[in-house]
């Protein structure tokens, strides 16, 4: 039997980062930077359904705050590394990871999180080589209901109004334009 | 309007130090399963109350909000050693700034069935950088006593599996493939052991030989808390007390 050598292109894997305050406008960017006919995929927030599981808790539990929102989020995402994210880049295809780190590092400067502590939050999430970000101001950015900035917030100003509410969303859209201006 | 963060933290400190308040206590019982811990807590409670404390317990993994969502993942064997220490540390945090931080400010004693240095103990032992831990917890609450129940792996291995088969991940099995569940406890407990042991001596716990008889436990509980309830106010706390003060609805007191 004659031995042939075939020589297989390995495909680029990439992971593709998308950051915002709206989850609709994250998904449609999403989309785009994953490109039509693409084998790769999109990592969402919340695919280990810890959040889902939060908004179905007994009121008497009581809210959780900022630090504990984002440490939860930081297991969700190492669920999403470990089941998603790094699973797809081994077999050579593009992920599109949205929200990323960006998204968690913005919401927890707004809540006025030191940001020392959530840099070492995130330590175990690979740097993406491509950072997009989908911005959005003013009014829109107070409209975000779904996705974890818009659940977040209405979770850290349960009961403080809606003025409250809305300074933290529009908080967490001017600190994602200072991550952007300077990635 | 909202305080500034220098401004809370000199509400904490003046809230703490105000010599007219019995100013409430943080005492942390550690040590690896089946070192005595929660025998000697109850007994603990007990003479505390005949002192005329008022008592609030707080046990480890017991967030009314985060249990369920640990419990259902153990459950299915579904933690990477990352989530389950994440996982813990939210527990962790959501118990402070709801049970723990509310009944320090009214005065009360606060008993915590292991605190933080149970999940850098367990974490290390699965292979986790102590430092990442350890900052997981941040804004650190540091007790005002902590008690550590030293008890040899031997010991741990053979008074645990006396009445029960350790579950999965309080035996290591997520980490140590070992599919015989007493066989890789003894493995596992010998590591967190000795990370426990390190932290001892790091955090300037008072050990505790666990292995003495359980009387002679508790009248050197007794002895050591009378002595070291007069300590001062640990000004180390001020940023964990004024992250819970500036928290939009944390309660009263403010």
């Amino acid at each position: 039997m004659t031995k042939t050598k075939t020589k297989t292109r390995k495909a680029k894997a990439e992971l593709i980062t998308v950051d915002g305050v709206e989850a609709a406008a994250l998904l449609a960017e999403a989309r785009l930077a994953l490109g039509t006919g693409s084998r790769g995929g999109i990592s969402r927030w919340d695919a280990s359904g810890v959040f889902q599981e939060l908004a179905v808790a007994d009121e008497a539990a009581g809210t959780p705050s900022a630090r504990t929102l984002l440490l939860l989020y930081a297991a969700d995402l190492a669920f999403r590394l470990r089941w998603q994210i790094r699973p797809a880049l081994a077999e050579g295809r593009t992920v599109v990871a949205a929200p990323y780190v960006d998204t968690a590092m913005a919401f927890g400067r707004a809540a006025g999180i030191e940001r020392a502590w959530l840099v070492n939050l995130f330590r175990f999430a690979p740097r993406a080589r491509k950072r997009r970000f989908v911005h959005a101001t003013g009014a829109r950015a107070a409209r975000a209901k779904d996705g974890f900035v818009g659940f977040g917030c209405d979770q850290i100003t349960a009961g403080a109004g809606r003025g409250a509410r809305r300074r933290v969303v529009e908080q967490t859209a001017a600190q994602l334009r200072r991550l952007d201006r300077r990635n | 309007m909202r305080q500034t963060p220098a401004a809370l933290r000199r509400s904490a400190r003046a809230h703490f130090t105000d010599p007219a308040k019995r100013r409430g206590l943080l005492v942390a019982f550690e040590g690896p399963d089946g070192s005595g811990k929660t025998t000697q807590r109850k007994l603990f409670k007990t003479w505390l109350k005949s002192e005329g404390y008022d008592v609030v317990t707080t046990k480890w993994n017991s967030s009314d909000l985060i249990k369920p969502i640990i419990k259902s993942r153990k459950a299915v064997r579904a933690l990477s050693p990352e989530e389950f220490s994440l996982l813990h540390g939210a527990d962790f945090r959501h118990r402070v700034e709801q049970v723990i931080l509310p009944a320090l400010w009214d005065g009360k004693l606060v008993i915590a069935d292991r605190f933080l240095f149970t999940g850098l103990a367990r974490d290390v032992a699965r292979g986790l950088d102590l430092d990442w831990v350890l900052k997981l917890y941040g804004p650190l609450l540091w007790p005002d006593l902590v008690f550590y129940f030293s008890v040899s792996p031997v010991t741990s291995g053979k008074r645990v599996t006396a009445t029960r088969m350790p579950s999965f991940y309080e035996a290591g099995q997520d980490v140590t493939q070992v599919d015989d569940p007493v066989e890789s406890y003894q493995r596992f407990i010998a590591r967190v052991i000795r990370e426990y042991e390190s932290l001892a001596l790091i955090f300037n716990m008072i050990t505790v030989d666990a292995e003495q008889s359980i009387g002679e436990q508790h009248r050197l509980i007794r002895r050591l808390f009378i002595e070291g309830r007069e300590r001062p106010w640990s000004d180390w706390n001020a940023d964990a007390v004024a992250e819970w003060l500036g928290n939009a609805g944390a309660g009263a007191g403010r």
